[in-house]
Formats: structure tokens, C-alpha cells, sequence
């Protein structure tokens, strides 16, 4: 029992490891197009990537402190809101990231085939 | 439950978070765009459902979202009372104090006196035991302290930031295996303490014997035997100056201990001998003259030095095991040595 406890805990953290970077990709992704928190999770979802308020917050602000996001409060349907959007920095390093991510699927796919 | 003013649920949800979170600039910015996130699920629902949502859909949007102080947990930023960085250095040193230091004063000095002083013995376990449950909570509760002010300063930044590769040691030979630099230089800080320490007794005996002092001095051993004790301390420094200082001397940590642990033999064999042969009352530590004739004191002496007498013989017995390894140790480095030169030939035609 202990065994596929420790199983299930060991596939947890590989899979929360895998996603970690997955979901910066993703979010600076969105973010080509301005989007606030709500708007960006449900995008997220749609697309199959679940995000929950308390990953998605801090990795927001961390892009911000990074520099690779600009973000502003606005009014929008009487509700002030903060909408986020890549910074020119952001669109540089997400290029250089798309490509490395290019690059790891390819020699994944690769691997996989091979094995 | 009512279902006119669910938002009342949300700004109580949002008050609990805000509770959570640290009392900064970031506090409010956060919960106004939790606050924000929640409102558009809210409204959502409502699209979805075609009506506005009661009390129970709103519980049930917030429940997902999850408790507010593993939200707000999950929101903060990361911090740290002993961060991962002083994490090491701090679990030695709570080690060191909580068992090595506090935990042979309360054994062989702490008890003894609560034993003499109890009517009965279990008495004095339980005090002393009690006593050294406070010890170690005051005691883990500094160094915790410390640590914390050190984490929070960010004091050990600095030293992080100063380290340079360049004061690496140089690479050790093949299969030689050098002291770590962590060990000798806690055993240089180690070193120097204990002689501070050492020279302080005569002057300060309760840094030997505690609250004892106030009973018991230094007996006729103590003074034949400190100056040779100073000297071994001094020895023992200089050997741990100089395994810090050459960490490329792979020879010298194995020579030298061996050389420190049959001196130290050598002395505390002379010890047990002279206390063993000395005639009559305790020769280690003997009652003050203020009491020398309470009999309650007198049994006090004894217990004091029994338990130095067990101490002194429990090291002779570890000195000896000990001397056996670093022999073992220093015999196998020079084999070593003597097949490295041939090794690193055939190495090298190659």
C-alpha cells in the first residue's frame, strides 16, 4: 500500500516539475493578447490547461518582476480590473523559449520513437 | 441561507485571505484581484445558470478556490525563517548545543548536584530532566532566533555573494581523500573555543562546574594536570590551523590526529593513574573550605568526581578505539602514496 502511495506521490511531483515550466510557456503565450486573471485562466482551460487563483497569481507577478509582462488596472464593466500583457522583453524571451521548446519536442519525440 | 447577498460570503472569504497574507504593499493588490477572479466566476455561473447565484453556489465557488490560508500561503510571496541556504549550518548547530553541549552538562554536572540536593533519586531525574527540557527549548529557541535575524538581514547573502571559485583548494590526488574543508574549519572554531574555555576555568570554575562552583574547587590533579591539558589544546589547534590553512597536505590530517590522540593517551593514563593512587579524600575536585565538613556537600564531591573519573576513563576507551582507525587510516594513506607513483606512470605511458 505504502508502495503506490509513494508511487502516486513520486508521479505528483515528476508531473508538478513537468507543468511548472509548461505554464510560464503557456501564460506568456496568452499574453500576446492583453487578458486579465479570470479571462487568462478560463483561455488556459479551454485549451486543457487547468490553473488554479494560487499558482496562477504569483507566477504572474514573478513574469512581471522578471520584466517580461506589463500590467495595468482598468475599469471594464464597472469592475476595476488588472489586465496583463507581454512586455517587449516578454516577446523576446518567449521567442527564444518557443524555440527551445521546439527543440526539446523534437529530441523528445525522437527519444520516444527510439525507445 | 439566503440568497440576496452572496457577495457578503466573498468579501468574507476575501477578509480571511487578506488575514493570512503578509501585512505589505502586495496585501491589498492581491486580494483585490482574488477578489476579482472570484467575482468573474461568480458572474459566469450566473450566464451559465441563467438567474443569480444563491449562497450555496457561491460556498461551493469558493470551496474549490480553496481555504483561505493555503490560498493565501500559495498567493505570498516565499519566505522563510531559516531558508534553505543556513538551513545546514543551523541544524549543526542546533545539534551541537541541544546534544554535545547541553546534553553532558545536565548528565554530568546538573544531575549529580540535583541528586545530592533530592531526597530520593527519582526526584532528581525529574528535575533534572525537566530542567534540561527547558534548557533545550530556551536553547533551540535563541539559535532559532539568530537564524531567523541572520534569514531576515540576509547577512549570509553577502558571504554567498564574496565566495570566489578561485579560493577553491587545488584538486586532491587520485584516490587520496582530503578532509573536508567544512570539518577542519569547524574543528579550528571548535578548537579555539575549547581553549578559550580552558584558560578561562581557573578564573571562572563555573564554566567547568556549573552552579557546583559555589561548593567545589579544583583539586591537586586538576593543577598537576592543567598545564600539560593546556598544551594538548594548544597542539590540537595548531593541527587544525594548519589542516585548514594546507587542505593539500593529505598526509598531515591522518599523522597529526594520530600523533594528538597517543599524546592525549599518554596524558589521561597519567591521570588515571595519579587519581587512582592518590591517597584518601576525591584528588579532582574537592568541597570549598566553607563546607568542607557538611557531609551533604561531601557526598556531593564524590558523585562529582565519579562521574569526572567514568568521563576521563569513557575517553581513554574512545581514544584508544580511536587511535586503532587513525592508525588504520594513516597506514592505509601511506600505502597509497607509495602505490600512486607507479599508478600515475602507467597513466601516463598510456
Amino acid at each position: 500500500m505504502s508502495n503506490g502511495t509513494e508511487n502516486v506521490e513520486v508521479f505528483e511531483n515528476l508531473r508538478l516539475e513537468l507543468r511548472r515550466g509548461c505554464l510560464s510557456l503557456a501564460v506568456l503565450t496568452q499574453l500576446r493578447t492583453e487578458r486579465y486573471g479570470y479571462t487568462l485562466r478560463k483561455a488556459l482551460a479551454d485549451d486543457g490547461l487547468e490553473i488554479d487563483e494560487g499558482t496562477l497569481y504569483p507566477l504572474l507577478r514573478r513574469l512581471e518582476s522578471q520584466g517580461l509582462l506589463v500590467s495595468q488596472w482598468r475599469e471594464e464593466d464597472k469592475r476595476n480590473k488588472r489586465f496583463y500583457r507581454l512586455s517587449p522583453t516578454g516577446e523576446a524571451v518567449l521567442g527564444q523559449l518557443l524555440a527551445e521548446w521546439q527543440r526539446i519536442n523534437t529530441s523528445l519525440d525522437k527519444i520516444l520513437q527510439e525507445a | 441561507m439566503s440568497n440576496k447577498n452572496p457577495q457578503e460570503l466573498v468579501d468574507r472569504y476575501l477578509q480571511a485571505v487578506r488575514f493570512w497574507l503578509p501585512n505589505d504593499r502586495q496585501q491589498e493588490d492581491l486580494v483585490h484581484e482574488l477578489g476579482e477572479d472570484l467575482r468573474s466566476q461568480i458572474e459566469a455561473k450566473e450566464d451559465e445558470l441563467g438567474r443569480p447565484v444563491n449562497q450555496a453556489e457561491v460556498a461551493e465557488i469558493l470551496k474549490r478556490c480553496g481555504v483561505p490560508m493555503v490560498v493565501a500561503g500559495n498567493l505570498a510571496p516565499r519566505r522563510y525563517l531559516i531558508g534553505p541556504v543556513i538551513y545546514p549550518v543551523y541544524r549543526f548547530v542546533m545539534k551541537m548545543v541541544l546534544l554535545w553541549i547541553l546534553v553532558p552538562v545536565f548528565l554530568f554536572i546538573v544531575g549529580p548536584v540535583n541528586l545530592v540536593h533530592a531526597k530520593h533519586w527519582s526526584e532528581a531525574l525529574a528535575e533534572t530532566l525537566g530542567s534540561l527540557w527547558s534548557g533545550w527549548f530556551i536553547s533551540a529557541g535563541i539559535i532559532t532566533l539568530v537564524f531567523a535575524i541572520v534569514e531576515r538581514s540576509q547577512a549570509h547573502v553577502a558571504a554567498v555573494c564574496k565566495w570566489d571559485p578561485l579560493t577553491l583548494p587545488p584538486l586532491r590526488k587520485k584516490q587520496e581523500r582530503q578532509p573536508s574543508l567544512l570539518k577542519a574549519a569547524c574543528e579550528f572554531g571548535f578548537n579555539i573555543v575549547g581553549l578559550v574555555w580552558l584558560l578561562l576555568v581557573p578564573q571562572y570554575p563555573f564554566l567547568a562546574l556549573g552552579p557546583a562552583a559555589g561548593i567545589l574547587k579544583a583539586g591537586p590533579i586538576v593543577h598537576t594536570f592543567y598545564l600539560p591539558f593546556v598544551l594538548v589544546s594548544i597542539v590540537a589547534l595548531v593541527r587544525s590551523a594548519i589542516t585548514l590553512a594546507r587542505p593539500q597536505w593529505t598526509w598531515f590530517p591522518h599523522l597529526s590526529q594520530l600523533t594528538q590522540s597517543a599524546l592525549m593517551l599518554i596524558l589521561l593514563n597519567f591521570m588515571i593513574e595519579a587519581i587512582t593512587k592518590t591517597p584518601g579524600a576525591w584528588p579532582i575536585v574537592m568541597l570549598q573550605d566553607a563546607v568542607r565538613d557538611s557531609p551533604k556537600y561531601l557526598k556531593v564531591a564524590a558523585i562529582v568526581n565519579m562521574s569526572i573519573l567514568i568521563s576521563v576513563a569513557s575517553t581513554w576507551l574512545g581514544l584508544c578505539i580511536a587511535a586503532i582507525l587513525q592508525t588504520r587510516e594513516f597506514l592505509r594513506s601511506v600505502r597509497k602514496r607509495i602505490s600512486a607513483p607507479q599508478r600515475s606512470a602507467f597513466i601516463g605511458v598510456q
